[in-house]
């Protein structure tokens, strides 16, 4: 069986100088802070060791703010506001920044922050999405160029099942859509294909208290989020905790389609990152030229949670 | 080189083109026709092509290099038109070609349900590649509505990937509950939460009567009248072998092209494969068969000797976040076993079906994880008594010591939340029952208000409890309801209301019942209590009623049904003595008589007579007596000051008031009232549930009395002065029994459960609560005075009445 190719809705170019994201990272509560966990710089060394270096209290700083909030936080310009590391993202060339707080239940299970830089040339979407009245508002978003897009994103709302935010929020289950500008031909779609975005990978974000939060990742040709994404479920949990994760969908640049109907691919807990992320329930960032991960040089691997349990875990590679 | 033609270039036919070269590349020269102008794709993953997760370039199993490579001569687009198998030529669109063997993988066609306007643009089948791009193309305009009919597999993916695109979906399911040819009535109502939860509406038991529309499809139109609006109706009903060109070439045709073991048909050099093949009277629609048969065909094309089996099927819904799985025979039968868990939280259901010692089926909503190896122990046959009683937590708790839930509790950390709703942990809950000697789930509730709200937490609460009180704590105290669950009935009263449920399905699934439909003692207790409970929104299920309730008569000893009118206060005229005279004679009823309720009874009636009985009767101003019914039955009086000498009040006329009132209503238990006209009592209104005795100064209300099984004398409600307040007190009280209630608890066993001060004190005492009681009855009469009979002879439930073979008995006789 061969399966035909179909790059096209994944980025076109592996030789894209930067890509949409140059920082990830992610911190963990130990005792009343948040420390460094894992993260991946690219060449901003200082931005680095000023990073590695941080700590923040609950409500400190950009991820003690999505952990006090109890929700993931976009931050447009440093300048002026509670962000910590403002003199060296500035000097990296970094002016936004989202932080995602992953929740086991009410407990915090880690914080993960994502970077941007701004410029007139990357486009992209990280979004993210809340529940107002029963439809899904749009929060708060990093479009980078993607200006029209953002305009039409702000005064678009999603009912459930609609469009990738709301089929994530009544899904309870990350998804990953492809065609966003070409195939996909309802809302944003036109703006979509104009700002050149094509994957788009929707995460539910589970906090305290039951409000729906959809965070969305929309890759675009030249600057992309990633250029393989993967989405894995975890399933059961015995009595000892040992469990695995099913490959449901994904797309890569080199490999084509990810999924196979046929045969399941599997992951044991603890066994490479994935496993790593669904043994720990800590979300990892890797960056390793020499050992690379999927022949990527760098990826991020999510988990996310219902209930108290881990749920899935995403993973995009770049 | 054999020539070998095959005709359908679909899935089960690229699985024989795949095995054969890959076994002998050089064994055939092939030619593949289609009428589809592609070649092959996996058919089924075109959902996910349809909601956006996955492109069609990703699911093209064969492109034109494959087939470039392995020198597969293609005629895409062209319709093979016939078959000559005596000079072994295939004819297609475009002309003949010679076979030395040939496949016909013809695969089926979707079935168009036969109403008019089946034939309008905008109408469509859920099939191929060219269905599926319709749809994107109608899902691209603002606020289109489609309509899907059929919920099954295909209809609700597409309704799924619809909803994803943005359209208004609904979903017409002529059954009562979605898939149920894969799923039981539990996981049906679960998905079907789900998908509402999506935006989809979904109808059941809506049967499509016309499709609307002048130059393009405008609506459907359903059987009950019902009008919907649709710019796009997908029908997903079922498919049908494509067997046609087998027919015409004179193959072995029964419902689908016959072929023996090997894929052979009635000619030894033609084959079949796919979803238009028959083998053994079993047909395919599923994907893993058919990659079975085209194994086995590509060895038989070889000379290799293989033989296809029928094996067990299990299903899967490509919709993301719906995961459901089910496997295997899953019917209730007498020596089944049911293991069934209900995760209410998580939405949550797996039910196992167990026949001597063997897993024979298996159902699972919400969590599917295990399913594999559910699938495994079916097709295997594997014995599980040795796991029995861990089997439904799944493989990994095999093979350890028995998982023990109270180890579980005991290891709880204090600070362990266990009641959400409240905010309790664990120490405060043993620490009360530890310093304030509580004993009972109840005063646990009471001084620590655990368990007190949704009750999700009733089970850990109880461990808790058995765990720091040992033998002391009895958990049996609390009857519960039935086998189904450990819950009560107040529990079950008071947790429809906590946590608005709002049908018998939801209701077990949200309160984790321990069996998949629950039984002949549950189902028609929470019929009444959501009958009562939310009279404006619950549909009566009349399956859940006992067979009196389902035909509106009693059924006798013979079979045969008695009939009795409703004689409003026991007054009848000459006119009514006709008409019924008139039916006695018509049906030839052999006995009529009074009953001690002031009325009359006709015995004796066939079943299949009972709507031409009640025609006559209605034509002549008779509605039902409710004689059978948990409800009110009669108001028995006296002629009171219309013509007796002692009579104080019109107590006929207040008993006809409030009969005229009250009928229609149901009550936990059945309801008898009375009213006499003065202290005499000639109409015995002190045994009564309610009864009423006029006096000079106004009127005494009586109630909780009995003359049956128990005989015993009635309390003193109260004392009212007019006609006006009688109504609401009785009404009142009615409703107060009505929602506090057990279901067959009649009302003086519920008035020494409540309390004779609290029901005078609720009653008699606080005006609001009255009025309110009174107000709520008065709301749940609005949906209740509907005449049974008149519905049933306007063809309501009508297959009750055919003759039938086997009589079902009076569970519930009088």
């Amino acid at each position: 069986m061969s399966h035909a190719l179909f790059i096209n809705d994944v980025a076109s170019t592996e030789t894209a100088e930067r890509t949409f994201v140059e920082v990830a990272e992610v911190w963990v509560p130990e005792g009343d802070r948040l420390v460094w966990s894992s993260g991946n710089y690219g060449a901003l060394e200082a931005f680095q060791s000023a990073s590695e270096k941080q700590s923040f209290a609950k409500g400190e700083g950009l991820p003690g703010k999505a952990w006090s909030e109890t929700r993931p936080v976009v931050l447009k310009g440093f300048d002026g506001s509670y962000f910590l590391r403002t003199d060296a993202a500035r000097a990296a060339g970094l002016t936004s920044a989202v932080a995602v707080p992953i929740f086991a239940g009410a407990k915090l299970k880690a914080v993960l922050v994502v970077l941007c830089a701004d410029d007139e040339v990357r486009t992209g979407a990280i979004e993210v999405w809340s529940e107002e009245n029963g439809l899904l508002m749009l929060d708060d978003g990093y479009y980078g160029a993607a200006k029209q897009f953002e305009w039409v994103s702000k005064h678009t709302h999603f009912p459930r099942g609609q469009g990738l935010p709301g089929g994530v929020w009544a899904a309870s289950a990350p998804m990953l859509m492809r065609d966003l500008g070409a195939g996909y031909r309802f809302i944003r779609a036109e703006s979509a294909g104009q700002a050149g975005l094509t994957t788009g990978l929707g995460l539910p974000i589970a906090v305290p208290g039951g409000k729906t939060f959809v965070m969305t990742l929309l890759s675009a040709r030249g600057t992309p989020i990633a250029r393989r994404f993967e989405l894995w479920k975890a399933r059961g949990a015995g009595p000892d905790g040992a469990k695995d994760a099913l490959l449901t969908d994904g797309i890569c640049q080199r490999d084509g389609p990810l999924w196979d109907d046929e045969k399941e691919k599997t992951v044991d807990a603890w066994q490479g990152p994935i496993g790593q992320v669904l043994g720990s329930g800590i979300p990892l960032v890797k960056h390793d030229t020499a050992a690379p991960s999927a022949g990527y040089p760098a990826m991020v691997a999510l988990p996310l949670y219902r209930d108290t349990a881990v749920s899935h875990v995403v993973a995009w590679y770049y | 080189m054999q020539k070998l033609v095959v005709i359908g270039a679909g899935m089960a036919s690229g699985r024989v083109l795949e095995t054969l070269f890959e076994t002998d590349p050089s064994a055939y020269e092939v030619t593949l026709f289609n009428a589809e102008p592609r070649g092959n794709y996996n058919r089924i993953m075109l959902s996910p092509v349809l909601s956006g997760e996955k492109s069609f370039e990703e699911i093209v199993t064969h492109d034109d290099a494959w087939y470039a490579g392995n020198h597969v001569t293609c005629r895409f687009g062209e319709k093979v038109v016939s078959i000559d198998r005596e000079r072994k030529i295939v004819t297609g669109k475009n002309g003949e070609l010679a076979y030395d063997k040939l496949i016909i993988a013809t695969g089926s066609s979707p079935f168009i349900v036969p109403v008019e306007g089946r034939d309008l643009p905008g109408v469509i089948a859920y099939r191929d590649l060219d269905d599926t791009n319709t749809m994107i193309e109608v899902s691209g305009d603002r606020e289109a509505r489609a309509i899907v009919i059929g919920g099954g597999l295909l209809g609700l993916e597409a309704a799924a990937g619809l909803r994803l695109r943005g359209m208004e979906v609904t979903v017409l399911h002529l059954s009562g509950h979605l898939m149920e040819r894969q799923l039981d009535e539990a996981a049906g109502f679960l998905l079907r939460k789900d998908l509402e939860k999506r935006g989809i509406e979904v109808m059941t038991k809506a049967s499509t009567q016309k499709i609307l529309g002048t130059d393009k499809v405008e609506g459907v139109e359903l059987a009950d009248g019902t009008v919907l609006k649709a710019d796009l109706v997908v029908m997903a009903v079922g498919i049908r072998p494509s067997v046609e060109i087998a027919k015409q070439a004179g193959l072995a045709v029964n419902r689908a092209i016959a072929v023996n073991a090997q894929m052979q048909t009635s000619d030894p050099d033609i084959y079949a494969v796919g979803e238009c093949v028959e083998y053994n009277g079993t047909l395919f629609g599923l994907v893993a068969p058919l990659y079975e048969q085209a194994k086995v065909l590509a060895k038989s094309l070889l000379g290799e000797n293989d033989a296809f089996v029928v094996k067990e099927l299990s299903t899967k819904l490509k919709v993301t976040g719906c995961d459901l799985f089910s496997a295997g025979d899953f019917a209730e039968g007498e020596i089944r076993e049911d293991v069934v868990l209900r995760d209410p939280a998580l939405g949550i259901y797996k039910r196992l079906v167990i026949e001597n010692d063997r897993l024979i089926g298996a159902v699972m909503y919400g969590d599917t994880s295990d399913s594999n190896w559910f699938f495994d122990l079916i097709r295997d046959k594997t014995p599980i008594a040795e796991m029995r009683d861990t089997l439904i937590f799944g493989p990994a708790y095999q093979g350890g010591s028995p998982l023990d839930p109270m180890a579980a509790v005991a290891a709880l950390p204090d600070d362990a939340e266990i009641c959400g709703c409240n905010g309790v942990c664990k120490v405060k809950i043993t620490g009360a029952i530890t310093a304030k000697g509580l004993t009972s789930l109840d005063e646990v509730r009471a001084h620590t208000k655990a368990s007190s709200s949704c009750g999700t937490c009733t089970g850990l609460v109880e461990q808790l409890m058995s765990l720091t009180l040992g033998d002391a704590f009895d958990p049996n105290a609390v009857k519960p309801m039935c086998g189904c669950t450990a819950l009560s009935h107040d529990d079950v009263r008071r947790l429809i209301k906590a946590k608005e449920l709002k049908s018998i399905p939801e209701v077990q699934q949200e309160l984790q019942w321990s069996t998949p439909n629950g039984c002949a003692k549950c189902r028609p207790a929470l019929n009444y209590y959501l009958v009562a409970d939310w009279p404006d929104e619950y549909a009566d299920d009349y399956q859940s009623r006992f067979i009196n309730e389902r035909v509106h008569a009693n059924i006798q000893k013979d079979g045969t049904y008695s009939v009795v009118p409703r004689m409003w206060g026991g007054v009848t005229s000459s006119k009514e003595l006709r008409a019924i005279a008139d039916v006695v004679d018509k049906f030839e009823i052999p006995t009529v008589k009074v009953t001690g309720g002031q009325r009359i009874d006709m015995l004796g009636i066939r079943k299949e007579d009972l709507p031409a009985v009640w025609a006559d009767l209605g034509q002549a101003g008779f509605v039902s007596g409710q004689a059978y019914a948990k409800g009110l039955r009669t108001v028995k009086t006296c002629v009171g000051t219309d013509w007796c000498r002692f009579g104080t009040q019109d107590s006929t006329g207040l008993g006809i008031r409030i009969e005229k009132f009250m009928w229609g209503s149901w009550t936990p238990a059945k309801l008898k009232m009375a009213v006499s006209g003065c202290p005499r009592n000639c109409a015995e209104a002190t045994c009564k549930d309610i009864g009423i005795i006029c006096v000079d100064s106004g009127f005494d209300i009586h109630f909780a009395g009995a003359a049956g099984l128990d005989i015993k004398g009635t309390e003193i409600l109260g004392h009212v002065d007019t006609d006006d307040e009688v109504l609401e007190h009785v009404v009142a009280l009615a409703q107060m029994y009505r929602e506090q209630g057990h279901y067959l608890e009649r009302i003086y066993k519920w008035a020494k459960r409540i309390g004779l001060d609290e029901i005078r004190r609720q009653i008699m005492k606080d005006h609001a609560a009255r009025r309110a009681y009174y107000e709520r009855f008065v709301f749940s009469q609005k949906f209740a005075q509907i005449d049974p009979w008149s519905e049933r002879v306007s063809g309501k439930d009508k297959h009750e009445f055919q003759p039938m073979a086997e009589l079902e008995f009076a569970q519930a006789a009088e």
